[in-house]
Order: C-alpha cells, then sequence, then structure tokens
C-alpha cells in the first residue's frame, strides 16, 4: 500500500499534526536516522549546485519548525505528477520535505469534498494571501472563456488567476503546467496553456517533465525553506541546477555514442550490451534535465538506463516537436503522415538527376540531329559562314 | 557545329580578326582557392552530417572513437566553411571584373540579354549559350542561393553548436532562435539544406560541362587554371557592355588580354 503522507486535515489534533514538526522531527518519526537526514541534506545541497559547506545550512534550516502553507491545484491533467510523488513504497526524505509544508488543499488526496474543500482555499487566498505557496499542476483552457475546465463552478483561468496572483511563490510542475504538454499538443481543442501562458506576468518556476522528478521538487522547496527564495532559472524559468545541461551529456551511453556503437533494433546484441540508443529515436541530443544524475524511484533508475531512448519530456512542446519519439527527426508537416525528412531530401536530388539526365540527353539528341543538315548547308553557302555562326549563338 | 574560320592566316590579318581566340585571366587565385575549398568542404561536411545523423558505420575495438572524429571534423569544418566565406566577399571588392559584387548584380542591359538568352538555352529554344567570360548572369542567381542556403546552414549549424557546446557569446548571438523555432526544426533544416546543395552539385557540373562543350572556351579547365579562351569580339562586347552600364566604369580585368600586349 502506498505511503500517503500529506494532509493531516488542518483542524486535526495539534500536538500530532505534521505541520508542527520539522524535516528532521520527521524523519526521526518515521525512523528515518539522523545519518540518513544528512545524507539527503548533502545530496540536495549537491542537486542544487550549491558548495558543500551549504549542506551544512541547510540542514539547519530543515531542522527548524517553519510551516509555510501550500496549495496544490490540478486543472487539465492526469494526476501524474501527483501520482509521481505519492507512489513511493517507502517514505523518503524528499516526501517529508513535502509534508513539513501545511498541505491545506490537493484534490486528489484531501479528506475534504465539495463546499468544505473549496472553503479551505478560500481560506488560504484570504487569510495567507502573500505568504503561501501554489503549486500548478495541469494545463489551463482558454478557448470559449475557459469552459472546458470547471472545478466548483469556476473556470480553471478564474481560480488560477485569483489563488497563483496573491501568492508568495508559485511552481508549475510537469509539462502541462508549463507550456500545456500533451493537452495543448495539436489539435487542441480546448485552446490549453501553461501557466505562463495562460495567466502572463506571474513569477513562476517551472518543473517541467512528463511527470515532474519530485526530487527536484523537493530540492526547490529546500531552496525555499533555506534561503527564502527561489533558485536561479534560465531563460525558460527553469531552475539551472536540473536544466542547464543536455542528457546526452550527462548519460552513462555516451561513451558508446562517441565510439560510435549503436542499438539497431529493439533486443539485438547492441541493446544486450547497453549502447547508445540514438538510433533508436533517442532525443537526449535535444533534452535539458538532470535524470542522469537525480534518476527516478529513488535514484533506481531512468529510462535510458533502463533501455529506452529518452523522449525530452521537458523540452518545449515536446509532444509536438520531438515525436516521432522513435525517429532522429520530426516529419515534417504538409508531406503526409510517414514522409521524412530524408525522404524529401533524396526525392529533390532524385528529381534534379532525372531531370539533368533528360536534359542532358534530350541535348545530345538535338545535336546530333541537327549537325548533318548544318554541315550540308555549311558547304554550300561557305561565303556566310561566320554569319551563320553567330546566329547560331 | 560550325568552328569560326578565321579570313587569313598572315601575322597581320590574324591581329585584326576578330573572332581570333585570346586567352584571359578569369578566375584569379583567391576564387580558385575559396571555389575548391568550398568544394573539400561541402564534402566533408556532407559525409559526416550524414553519419551524425544515421551512423552507417559499426565501430570495432575498444578505442574505436567513430562519432567522436565525425562531430570533430564536422565542426571543425563548419567553422572553417564560414572562415573561408571571408576571403570570398573581400574579393568581391578588391577580385578583378568576374569575381566583383558587379558582376553579381544584373545592372547593365547585356546582363538582362544573358539572362533572357540563358533561359532560352536550358529551354531548348536556343542553339548556343549567351557568351559570357565570367558567370552567366543566370548562373549567378543559382550561386545566390547556394550562398543563402550556405549561410543558412551556418546560423543553423551554430545554433545546435550552441545547444551542445554554448559559449556565452554564441548563446547570445544564437540561444533566442530555439525558443522561436525548435531545435528539431532547425536540425530539420540544416539536414534538409545538404540535399538542396547535392542537388545544386549535380547541377553546377552539368551545366559547366554543357556550356563548355558548347563553347569550347576552356570553361572546365578554368576553374583549375584560372584561364578561359575566348574571341577578341567577346571581350570588347563584354568591356562595351560594362561601361553602357549603371554602374562605375572597370575594367574588364586585372591582366585583361594577354595577345594584346
Amino acid at each position: 500500500m502506498p505511503h500517503q503522507p500529506f494532509l493531516a486535515p488542518s483542524s486535526a489534533g495539534k500536538s500530532m499534526s505534521p505541520i508542527d514538526r520539522s524535516v528532521l522531527e520527521l524523519c526521526q518519526c518515521h525512523g528515518i536516522s539522523r545519518r540518513r537526514f544528512l545524507e539527503f541534506c548533502t545530496a540536495v545541497t549537491a542537486t542544487l549546485a550549491l558548495p558543500s559547506g551549504y549542506a551544512q545550512v541547510v540542514a539547519t534550516a530543515l531542522s527548524q519548525k517553519k510551516k509555510p502553507v501550500l496549495v496544490w491545484l490540478e486543472f487539465q491533467d492526469c494526476a501524474g505528477n501527483t501520482e509521481s510523488m505519492l507512489r513511493t513504497s517507502h517514505p523518503t526524505v524528499e516526501d517529508l520535505v513535502l509534508e513539513s509544508f501545511s498541505w491545506e488543499y490537493h484534490e486528489t488526496i484531501m479528506a475534504a469534498y465539495g463546499k468544505a474543500a473549496e472553503s479551505a482555499l478560500e481560506r488560504v487566498v484570504r487569510e495567507e494571501k502573500g505568504k503561501y505557496i501554489v503549486v500548478v499542476e495541469g494545463a489551463i483552457p482558454t478557448a470559449d472563456g475557459g469552459v472546458y475546465c470547471t472545478i466548483g463552478g469556476r473556470t480553471a483561468l478564474d481560480i488560477a488567476q485569483e489563488v497563483c496572483g496573491s501568492a508568495a511563490a508559485i511552481i508549475a510542475v510537469g509539462a502541462c503546467a508549463w507550456d500545456g504538454g500533451l493537452v495543448r499538443s495539436g489539435p487542441n481543442p480546448t485552446g490549453a496553456l501553461g501557466l505562463q501562458g495562460a495567466v502572463p506576468g506571474l513569477n513562476v518556476v517551472n518543473l517541467p517533465g512528463c511527470p515532474h522528478n519530485s526530487a527536484n521538487t523537493a530540492a526547490v522547496l529546500v531552496h525555499y525553506l533555506t534561503f527564502g527564495q527561489m533558485p536561479a532559472l534560465d531563460p525558460l524559468n527553469r531552475p539551472l541546477f536540473a536544466y542547464g545541461d543536455i542528457i546526452h551529456d550527462q548519460c552513462e551511453r555516451r561513451a558508446h555514442y562517441d565510439a560510435g556503437r549503436f542499438v539497431e533494433e529493439w533486443d539485438d546484441e547492441g541493446a544486450r550490451k547497453g549502447w547508445c540508443l540514438y538510433k533508436m529515436g533517442c532525443k537526449g541530443p535535444e533534452a535539458n534535465y538532470n535524470c542522469p544524475t537525480v534518476q527516478w524511484n529513488g535514484s533506481t533508475s531512468w529510462p535510458v538506463k533502463a533501455g529506452h531512448g529518452c523522449i525530452a519530456c521537458a523540452s518545449p512542446r515536446f509532444w509536438d516537436t520531438k515525436s516521432p519519439f522513435y525517429e532522429r527527426l520530426p516529419h515534417p508537416a504538409g508531406f503526409g503522415v510517414d514522409v521524412t525528412v530524408s525522404e524529401i531530401g533524396w526525392t529533390v536530388v532524385g528529381a534534379v538527376a532525372v531531370a539533368t539526365a533528360a536534359h542532358g540527353i534530350t541535348s545530345i539528341v538535338r545535336d546530333r540531329r541537327s549537325s548533318e543538315p548544318t554541315a550540308n548547308q555549311a558547304s554550300e553557302k561557305t561565303g556566310s559562314k561566320e554569319q551563320q555562326s553567330r546566329e547560331q549563338r | 557545329m560550325a568552328t569560326p574560320i578565321t579570313p587569313a592566316c598572315t601575322p597581320d590579318g590574324l591581329a585584326k580578326d576578330p573572332e581570333r581566340i585570346v586567352p584571359i585571366y578569369v578566375w584569379e587565385l583567391p576564387i580558385r582557392i575559396t571555389h575548391w575549398g568550398l568544394v573539400a568542404l561541402l564534402v566533408l561536411l556532407t559525409v559526416t552530417g550524414t553519419y551524425m545523423h544515421s551512423p552507417f558505420l559499426t565501430a570495432n575495438g575498444s578505442r574505436a572513437w567513430v562519432m567522436g572524429w565525425m562531430r570533430f571534423l564536422h565542426e571543425l569544418s563548419g567553422f572553417l566553411l564560414i572562415a573561408i566565406f571571408i576571403p570570398r566577399i573581400y574579393w568581391f571588392f578588391a577580385g578583378n571584373h568576374y569575381a566583383s559584387w558587379r558582376s553579381w548584380l544584373p545592372h547593365t542591359a547585356r546582363q538582362w540579354t544573358s539572362i533572357k538568352s540563358m533561359v532560352a538555352y536550358y529551354g531548348f529554344r536556343r542553339r548556343k549559350p549567351f557568351e559570357e567570360i565570367g558567370h552567366n548572369s543566370l548562373a549567378i542567381f543559382a550561386y545566390i542561393a547556394v550562398f543563402a542556403l550556405v549561410a543558412v546552414e551556418f546560423i543553423t549549424g551554430l545554433v545546435l553548436f550552441s545547444a551542445v557546446e554554448g559559449s556565452r557569446v554564441l548563446r547570445a548571438l544564437v540561444g533566442w532562435i530555439p525558443r522561436i523555432i525548435d531545435i528539431q526544426w532547425i536540425r530539420s533544416a540544416h539536414f534538409l539544406i545538404m540535399f538542396l546543395l547535392i542537388a545544386f552539385f549535380i547541377h553546377h557540373i552539368y551545366s559547366a560541362l554543357l556550356v563548355g562543350i558548347s563553347e569550347k572556351n576552356g570553361e572546365m579547365e578554368s576553374i583549375f587554371t584560372g584561364w578561359k579562351f575566348v574571341p577578341k569580339r567577346l571581350v570588347d562586347e563584354v568591356s562595351d557592355a560594362e561601361e553602357k552600364g549603371t554602374a562605375p566604369r572597370r575594367k574588364p580585368g586585372r591582366r585583361p588580354v594577354r595577345g594584346k600586349r
């Protein structure tokens, strides 16, 4: 049974509520040793690309009792980011970092429902104005007044504008909340957009990926708890520590790429030997993420390690731009479904070659046919040879 | 195919004969070097680029570094390709008439006649190609297209290079491009243009052969030696046309006619 660490209702007994405890105390509660806690602090310091001396700062911050209020909004989504965070077989320190926040609202896992649930959100916006953290999961539809996603009679757009507008910090988790993800991919009937697109002007920290990696989300929250601000961002508002490098440069199969050893077919010898998945359409060379170093499921594995190419799930509009996932390049629009760039290119070259050959043959035939009568005429009219040769030019 | 016959074989008659063949130094050394440099680099870029798109060699041995070499050569020759355009562009201004930017702009009546005549020639509505010493004015359009395609290859190549090897300067120059056009479409364009350059390669060799055979002016040899052999009449025609043109006067060549001296 999955561990369910979150959301003791805020009305529960205060002494037993997780929100009263620091991350360190929560660890001790769950039988996680202080050594393991310090290991986590070191690891998250490394994940954030901070100097190692900051591990102590992180440990001190996580030992103190802070309980920022956190609300989690779900819009057009599959709850995959929630699942990514919840589906841990045993509690990790990352989970407990998340648990140390006061989770006031999360549709999937909160006990309250209906009016009571919505009033909890209203209360946070009213009473904690400018102090709470909001995490957004899922895209926001904008077509037809945003009617394609409504919660409690309000559109997603309306809720996002109100709740995000008065938040201290905003985190968009997953591809959908970032740039619309699957929901926005063509033909996008609901006019879905990511949070930044739907509500312009917000200071959003994007944690794209399908789903987000909860280790990165925990690291962002640790950064916030420790320093009171969000980590450094790239031009797409993704934290540099997680999205600063391409997968390809961190990949454990990279040496096979440089050597020229590639998997040609699934389950061939190369696949069994762990060779590079480049020819199977791996998008590692155009994907920015830290999967190879942080990995998934408690640092067990990640897609390329498990034998499947990267699909660049943390790249902009990846459903549209990075598919087909098992081919090197996208198929250009307007040429039919299965036509590749190579086929278009070779067709152009072939057409030019054929046209050239046809032109060459026609020229030869023409010259052969015309050479005989010209020679006859030339012998008859020797006086006008020069004039004739000029006419031909 | 009638060949011009000289009316008299005396030295005096030969000197006056407008149809006498004179050697002309057309392609100066910088032009020939940049031309063959372009050929070598484009061939190297095509081979390595094709491998990088779809590796066709199987690496063997524990010390293999095939993709590493291919990428190294591709990136190196890409930058050399950019570098080789610098002397070529300089030679637009410093070179002789046939290398000058003026010959690349159709600004004289003769150039427009040349374009129309060459269209007619390729369409089999004319027996002989329009006589030219340097580039024919229709071919200029093909070269402008090729220069433009190579320029797109520069830019897309730099974008792809900056994604893996981002220096700050390079990111500042081209880093904004993949935020507008996705990197996969940039990569597709970079790849597709290779085919257009291969198509140009076929056309270029063919048309040079066709015109060279038809004109018998040493067209194919000229890109190795620099010299072409044309009637004296044509030299005068070209220099008259340039004087009548809208552009400032300019001599047809730096070392125009060997036969004159």
